[in-house]
């Protein structure tokens, strides 16, 4: 099989982003922070790097077992994206904040059923079942991520929890990507994967393009330093703490009402 | 026929996503921008009298330091003057709409002062169970149930609320903090 030109630019485009987003990430000292977020970025340049192998030196079949076997493990790795981001957001000072807990595992609950409800009723056309499988998943994929970033985004403007800035900027590249790719699995699923399948291609192509856009945005912010902390006035400092400590003990008295 | 539900279920739920994400994201957006004074001037005027009979009919007054003293003639309000003096159901419901911006100004601590992130951490969660506590009176009420919870929650909710909103007040007394005169008025 002889990748066509645009195939072969966005497959070197990817690859580069990816060096250079790896580079930012250690350069710049987030490595740590973010560990699974740059596992995704190492897993992103070993898939290109086993994707282009594959292709130019097996057999087609093989290439697309090793294509497919990638594309899952992608996927499980970007749910350990979404945990680690959701770690930073909901567990501010180390614990998950007690508010959050409860919540945050019904949304998990509820988006992976209705990811996995709308995934079994669509029935995409292709020649081998495991293409079939491979665009269901897919969409359960993006769907869930959609699913769990919106409704993140939603507890954490309820509850009044704040998102540190690079957590931010990941997040936004990640559920960009996630409604796009959900907008486009809405197109794939009734057209399918056929031999000479110009939508379906088209489609693909467009995902690709997202993708590359979202590499982009992450190499300039994540280079980019957070606003510097403000330090907080000696009065100041010593007032909060006495507030919280007498907010905590009214709160005490209020737990046991029948006392009175 | 199965792939026509999917592209309507699939496209209503997209919609009703990428709605939600666009709202609370230019919420969010609006909240980051806002400055502590900002946070301060959403706060609702309160009978800030009435609050402090009803507080102060549960804790005694309070001390120079914010402590309550003590008195032997503490709950001396019944609950019909109680809910007088509170306003009813509006005046619970300005109650819980402060305690939201209390929640706010929470996250503005823990957002500009990372050093306060353990303490400012702790008052978002206490803002949030008065928050929580205001929520159920105001389910009762809607459910005609509010004179049995009312002796359990309203009083100390109140008193709470009171407290909270008084050492804010201080707070910013001693800070030199602007918008002190807005916040005097507000709570």
């Amino acid at each position: 099989m002889h990748p066509t030109a645009f195939v072969r630019i966005v497959w070197t485009a990817t690859f580069a982003n990816s060096l250079l987003l790896l580079f930012v990430l250690f350069m710049r000292r987030r490595a740590g922070s973010f560990p699974a977020f740059t596992t995704y970025v190492a897993f992103s340049v070993l898939e290109n790097i086993a994707g282009f192998l594959a292709l130019y030196h097996l057999a087609f079949a093989t290439y697309r077992s090793i294509f497919y076997s990638l594309e899952i493990l992608d996927e499980g790795i970007q749910v350990l994206v979404f945990y680690e981001l959701a770690v930073h957001v909901f567990c501010p000072t180390g614990a998950w904040a007690r508010d959050v807990r409860r919540a945050f595992l019904r949304l998990v609950a509820a988006s992976a059923g209705v990811a996995f409800l709308l995934s079994w009723i669509a029935q995409p056309p292709a020649p081998l079942r495991v293409q079939t499988f491979i665009l269901r998943a897919d969409f359960f994929s993006s769907l869930l991520m959609c699913e769990l970033f919106v409704g993140t985004v939603v507890l954490t403007a309820t509850v009044g929890l704040p998102w540190k800035t690079h957590v931010a900027r990941i997040a936004q590249g990640l559920g960009a990507y996630s409604l796009l790719s959900l907008a486009i699995g809405i197109g794939v699923a009734p057209v399918g994967i056929s031999a000479h399948n110009a939508i379906f291609a088209g489609l693909i192509r467009a995902r690709k393009l997202v993708w590359l856009a979202c590499q982009v945005y992450w190499i300039v912010t994540l280079w980019q330093e957070a606003p510097a902390p403000r330090e907080l006035p000696e009065v100041m400092r010593a007032q909060i703490f006495s507030l919280q400590n007498r907010v905590r003990d009214d709160l005490i008295r209020i737990r046991g009402p029948r006392n009175r | 026929m199965r792939n026509l539900y999917f592209v309507v279920l699939a496209t209503l739920l997209l919609v009703a996503l990428s709605g939600t994400l666009v709202h609370y994201y230019l919420r969010a957006r609006r909240s980051a921008g806002d400055t502590w004074e900002d946070l301060l001037r959403r706060l609702t005027w309160i009978d800030r009298e009435a609050i402090a009979t009803v507080a102060l009919d549960a804790v005694g007054p309070l001390d120079e330091r914010g402590n309550p003293r003590q008195q032997n003639e503490s709950f001396a309000l019944d609950d019909d003057t109680i809910w007088k003096l509170l306003g009813g159901l509006e005046g619970l419901q300005v109650v819980e709409r402060n305690c939201r911006v209390l929640v706010d100004l929470a996250t503005y601590l823990q957002r500009y002062y990372p050093e306060a992130l353990v303490v400012a951490e702790q008052l978002r969660l206490n803002a949030r169970e008065i928050e929580w506590h205001v929520g159920r009176l105001k389910g009762a009420a809607q459910t005609g149930n509010l004179r049995s919870s009312f002796t359990d929650y309203a009083q100390r909710a109140v008193v709470t609320y009171y407290r909270m909103t008084r050492l804010l007040l201080d707070l910013c007394d001693q800070a030199g903090a602007p918008g002190l005169v807005q916040l005097q008025q507000a709570i």
